[in-house]
């Protein structure tokens, strides 16, 4: 644990009383009240969680757009200033380096947002591979972030920004004036409910954290309910569920993969396309509270067809939920499996994802600012 | 938290004992280190356990354990409420969050169990 680094927020994590763990490195709180109560303040009220740990990079330049979808699953030279997209870098065999929030700040700059643990490969990826004039800044040095999560979101954090917060639609983002310091503000998230990503200086992250937890509404909240809420939503993660040894396709995310441009892994993935995935990453539930976990394997008739990557008990269905790698002939939505658990054998049905559908991320401007009306 | 009027084993489960029926249930110690419950597995109403024996599951939010029976004999109730509830034992380990009634076949085996002093000192040292 000695050599597992601080963020920007330790001090205020140990102060509420939050259980310390080394995440990939990273001194993060597991929990604090309880990792069910987190995840119902998040589906009911606010939940906020420190993110200061994932990397943060500028990519700056005149041809930046062609340079960086060179990297990318996305073309993002068509991608309009202000929106974000989820996406991934490949590696040569069409394997996930990472996969990633990519936010187009300016015509000739963009955030890319990357993960704990692979973020220093991504660096050296990104600069390795990016042609042209573009510059590629390490902004996660100075900055942290901090996810405002729930469908009350927006009433805690309107009031502290400068700027019109109801008009930042689901996956975009802008630079704004959070408590007077410049922020990058992007209406994203891994919850599936209403919430924003604050990227902002270190120095200045626990005054803002400090202020938000001040409101009744909003509740620090720690990586199992992330991981919970994340799960729900059948948003992958990262070293879990996908990894460089798995692509795109089998792990269902096709609907990500341009399949109009050229980038590194593109061949690699039409191969794959062509001759057809092996296996594919669904989401499944029981019918019951009994859990699968990570490593027991997926049966179909007693025969072994795959293995789970991600196993929960669910607090908004009441039953327990999973996903796993399964053979592709199995992958069919309304197939049931069983999956085997050091206990006992549980049945399982695959099914659609996302599981949890009551989600409020997608809520819409008006309904946001007509709830402030209704209030003044 | 550590109720003078049980007895515990080093597995961190506790037991009651009133006449020749021990109720048992997991510690505060242990559903604290669990975290939320989220699963309770109990035994079959008339089933029998063994001293030391797996005799009802628990899933958590992090972690599952095994729930071994401080002693021997049939087992006379379960606490079905944690079927639906399984929170009832972060709440309440001592009370709500019983998790079944054995009816005991030998109570002198009971000599072997760890005493509220001797049990708090346990914990104090594995911490």
């Amino acid at each position: 644990m000695s050599d597992a680094k601080k963020t920007f927020l330790y001090d205020q994590h140990v102060a509420l009383g939050g259980r310390v763990v080394d995440f990939h490195g990273w001194l993060l709180p597991l929990q604090y009240d309880g990792i069910l109560a987190e995840h119902g303040y998040c589906r009911t009220q606010v939940a906020l969680f420190d993110t200061s740990h994932m990397g943060q990079f500028i990519l700056e330049g005149s041809d930046v757009a062609a340079g960086v979808s060179r990297l990318l699953t996305h073309d993002v030279t068509r991608l309009p200033v202000g929106r974000c997209r989820y996406t991934h870098l490949l590696n040569e065999r069409g394997g996930i380096i990472d996969d990633a929030v990519v936010m187009r700040l300016g015509e000739r700059e963009f955030l890319f947002a990357a993960n704990a643990a692979p973020a220093p490969m991504d660096l050296y990826w990104i600069r390795h591979h990016l042609a042209g004039d573009a510059v590629v800044t390490n902004q996660s040095e100075g900055w942290g972030k901090v996810d405002v999560q729930g469908p009350l979101a927006y009433d805690v954090l309107a009031p502290l920004v400068d700027g019109d917060l109801a008009s930042l639609r689901y996956f975009r983002a802008a630079r704004m004036t959070c408590m007077g310091v410049p922020a990058i503000v992007s209406r994203t998230g891994y919850t599936g409910e209403l919430g924003y990503e604050v990227h902002y200086p270190g120095d200045a992250l626990p005054a803002l954290w400090s202020r938000l937890v001040e409101d009744e509404r909003v509740h620090p909240a720690g990586l199992g309910a992330r991981d919970l809420l994340r799960l729900e939503m059948c948003f992958p993660l990262y070293g879990k569920d996908i990894a460089d040894d798995s692509n795109p396709l089998e792990a269902d995310l096709e609907l990500f993969v341009s399949t109009v441009h050229d980038y590194i892994g593109a061949q690699a993935l039409r191969k794959w396309a062509a001759e057809g995935v092996r296996r594919k990453l669904v989401p499944f539930r029981s019918e019951t509270r009994r859990s699968a976990r990570e490593g027991n394997p997926i049966l179909a008739d007693d025969r072994p067809v795959g293995v789970v990557t991600s196993g929960a008990f669910s607090p908004s269905l009441g039953v327990s939920i999973g996903m796993g790698y399964v053979e592709a002939p199995f992958a069919d939505v309304g197939r049931r499996l069983t999956v085997e658990t050091a206990r006992a054998k549980l049945p399982v049905v695959v099914s659609e994802k996302p599981l949890y559908r009551k989600g409020t991320r997608r809520m819409k401007p008006s309904e946001l600012r007509a709830r402030t009306a209704g209030k003044s | 938290m550590v109720p003078k009027d049980l007895l515990y084993t080093d597995q961190h489960e506790w037991i009651r004992v009133e006449g020749d029926v021990g109720t048992v249930g997991i510690t505060d110690h242990a559903q604290r280190s669990l975290g939320d419950l989220t699963f309770v597995e109990l035994p079959a109403t008339g089933s029998d356990v063994a001293k030391g024996a797996e005799a009802a599951v628990v899933e958590s939010t992090k972690a599952a354990a095994d729930v071994y029976s401080p002693a021997a004999g049939k087992v006379a109730e379960v606490n079905e409420s944690l079927e639906d509830d399984p929170g009832a034992v972060n709440r309440d380990p001592y009370g709500d969050g019983w998790m079944f009634k054995v009816a005991l076949s030998d109570k002198s085996e009971l000599g072997g169990l760890l005493s509220p002093d001797k049990y708090a000192e346990f914990c104090g040292d594995e911490a």
